[in-house]
């Protein structure tokens, strides 16, 4: 295991692009850290430079407290499986396995037994002897994290290891992996663009965007406390609904179409008495539907409706702006989208944000 | 309808006996060489004499007198026996291809395999003009660079030597065209992979990067093999001295005598290219296709 400390990392492209930008964490021995955030973010990049792969233009890199910017990849204690799995092909999984042993020149004894140890650990005994081209996506995915934990490196790098993999196949992995995790001692650094692995698998979260960090924090702390409307949209499936309101003392009013709903606040600690326009973040579980209308709920005409089999997402508008409500799939029925429906959102989990900065306004 | 099944069937046929025919004909000069080569010096000089005399006299090469026959009247070693035990010039020439050629592809794939590591994996300033350069180079016929060889060789007081012909033969770019491309296509993640773990670059380039190019290295050693096994120019400029010269030399100049044996020696001298081919056929299709589609 190790430590690794990133102090305002930067990475800036030969032709001007800053793809990373005062990057600041640190992280603990063993811990597992999840990079999180869409395309283009700097996830990747912060990975590559971990992993050595990419120079960094300023900032500091430690592990275990020694500067490492400047040392080659190939001396550094680190595995890394990549999105493409990157297997030799020429090579057997045994032979891909087995490679960056010899390289170390361990023992032929000590390598047979690593490999094997680690074949059976992620059940590819018996496709040892089959090239990459032979295995399926999975076992090919199976083959690459057997070439990283053979190794048995200090940290463990990886870069979207299941994005190339089906939805049934992704899932069964990632339950494997956050097995694997606690079966391995290593520090974990891991990337990708699903928040759903983001949320299962990490100790902590890093959403990043545009090349700066959003957030740092628990699972729970980023979905629970998102700190700008980026993050509270980004984490949370389906997406946090955002609509515009006004804040008085602790009483939020939302326009809706039939009129205003005014939502107490009682949480909320705040000086100002004085009306100001907020964004009310409202996570679609948060929201429960209304009988009939009443002075804290908002009028809504459904759009569409999706089943999932154990639940639906409604699709609603309120006032033009696009509301999705997640309910039970018992209590839907195709007469809703023939009136208004009413839903009352659970005032202790609303979310405020600055219509202008984004940022979180309340202090929950 | 069986009108029009015949019709179709005999056309079908008449396309494969002109398919065949077409074959055949290709095929004839190499038919004719190596049956040729059983054939009696007398039997030579019956069927091809006006070859000999007319070419003595620097008159017109091939007459009418010559009457290509395929199969021998009588089967006889005799132009293999003169080839190979009693008069050795020929079989020395043999060994001069050999010594010229199996340094040239061996060094060259070498040094070609090692400049399209560089070209292929390194982003280094100035590389896009370098390779652009090479293609250039490559473009050029062997005619145009005589000259300048002739005269580096001259400098390097190498002239007259087999390195004149071997040093030039080394340092050719279509092999570094081919190999850059075939490596090209080796993701760039695989080499990370390496880099990682532990791999620096030369073991990179003979574990990772070799490996996969093992078609196009075959095909590259085929071509250059044949290229050069048939050189005749270079070695006429650099290696004048007739003992240091290749088999391709006395081949080309046939006409000057020693028809009778002509065959036998052309017989043996397609054997080594012929064995190369067949033992690496598969490979050069599928190394030819692999430098295809390759993005820069």
């Amino acid at each position: 295991m190790a430590a690794i400390s990133l102090q305002h990392i930067t990475k800036v492209y030969d032709k001007g692009v800053t793809a990373v930008q005062d990057f600041c964490l640190d992280i603990a021995d063993g811990e597992f850290i999840v990079l999180v955030g869409p395309s283009g973010c700097g996830k990747s990049t912060t990975l590559r430079m971990i992993a050595g792969l990419e120079d960094i233009t300023s900032g500091q890199l430690l592990i275990d407290g020694a500067a490492m910017n400047d040392v080659p990849p190939k001396e550094w204690d680190i595995a890394m499986v990549f999105q493409s799995y990157a297997l030799y092909p020429h090579m057997t999984v045994y032979d891909n396995m087995a490679f960056a042993l010899k390289m170390r020149k361990t023992p032929k004894e000590e390598i047979d037994r690593r490999v094997r140890a680690a074949a059976e650990t992620l059940n590819i005994t018996d496709i040892l002897t089959r090239k990459p081209k032979a295995l399926s996506g999975g076992q090919q995915q199976r083959a690459a994290i057997g070439r990283a934990i053979v190794r048995e490196p200090k940290v463990f790098l990886m870069d979207e290891p299941l994005s190339n993999l089906d939805a049934k196949l992704r899932s069964q992995t990632r339950t494997e992996l956050m097995r694997l995790r606690h079966r391995i001692d290593a520090t974990f650094i891991y990337v990708t663009h699903d928040q759903t692995e983001a949320m299962t698998l990490g100790d902590r979260i890093v959403v990043m965007k545009d090349g700066y960090i959003q957030q740092i924090g628990t699972p729970q702390e980023v979905f629970r406390q998102p700190k700008n409307m980026f993050v509270a949209g980004f984490i949370g499936s389906p997406q946090m609904n955002f609509l515009p309101a006004s804040l008085a003392g602790s009483s939020l009013t939302i326009s809706h179409e039939t009129g205003q709903a005014h939502i107490g606040l009682p949480n909320l600690v705040t000086d100002a008495d004085a009306a100001r326009p907020v964004v009310a973040g409202i996570r679609p579980e948060h929201i429960t539907l209304a009988p009939a209308p009443t002075p804290d709920a908002l009028t809504a005409h459904l759009e569409a409706a999706e089943t999932t089999g154990s639940e639906t997402w409604l699709h609603l508008t309120i006032a033009e702006s696009p509301v999705v409500v997640r309910i039970p799939a018992d209590s839907y029925s195709p007469e809703m989208d023939k009136a208004p429906i009413y839903i009352k959102p659970q005032h202790e989990r609303i979310h405020l944000f600055d219509p202008d900065t984004e940022r979180r306004l309340d202090g929950k | 309808m069986k009108n029009k099944t015949n019709r179709k069937k005999f056309s079908r046929t008449l396309i494969f006996l002109a398919l065949w025919a077409v074959g055949l004909l290709f095929l004839a000069p190499m038919v004719l060489t190596f049956t040729n080569s059983f054939m009696s010096a007398e039997e030579i000089t019956v069927h091809y004499g006006e070859v000999l005399s007319q070419s003595t006299g620097g008159g017109d090469y091939m007459t009418e007198a010559v009457r290509l026959q395929f199969i021998p009247d009588i089967v006889s070693f005799r132009q293999y026996k003169t080839f190979l035990l009693e008069c050795p010039k020929y079989l020395y020439k043999f060994w001069n291809s050999v010594f010229l050629v199996v340094p040239i592809v061996t060094l060259q794939v070498a040094v070609a395999a090692l400049a399209a590591y560089g070209f292929a994996l390194y982003q280094g300033r100035g590389r896009r003009i370098l390779f652009f350069s090479y293609i250039l180079l490559m473009l050029l016929p062997s005619q145009v660079t005589l000259v300048p060889n002739y005269l580096m060789a001259k400098w390097l007081k190498i002239l007259n030597t087999r390195l004149a012909v071997i040093l030039p033969g080394i340092f050719t770019p279509f092999s570094v065209y081919l190999l850059s491309k075939a490596m090209g296509r080796i993701p760039k993640e695989q080499i990370e992979a390496a880099s990682l773990d532990g791999a620096g670059p030369w073991r990179t380039f003979t574990q990772v990067v070799l490996p996969q190019c093992k078609s196009t290295m075959y095909s590259v050693i085929i071509l250059v093999f044949i290229d050069n096994w048939n050189m005749v120019e270079q070695v006429l400029v650099l290696l004048t001295d007739e003992d240091k010269q290749p088999l391709s030399v006395f081949l080309s100049q046939i006409n000057a005598g020693e028809v009778s044996l002509a065959f036998a020696v052309a017989t043996v001298y397609m054997i080594p290219p012929l064995l190369l081919f067949l033992h690496g056929e598969e490979h050069l299709a599928a190394g030819i296709a692999d430098s295809g589609n390759w993005k820069e």
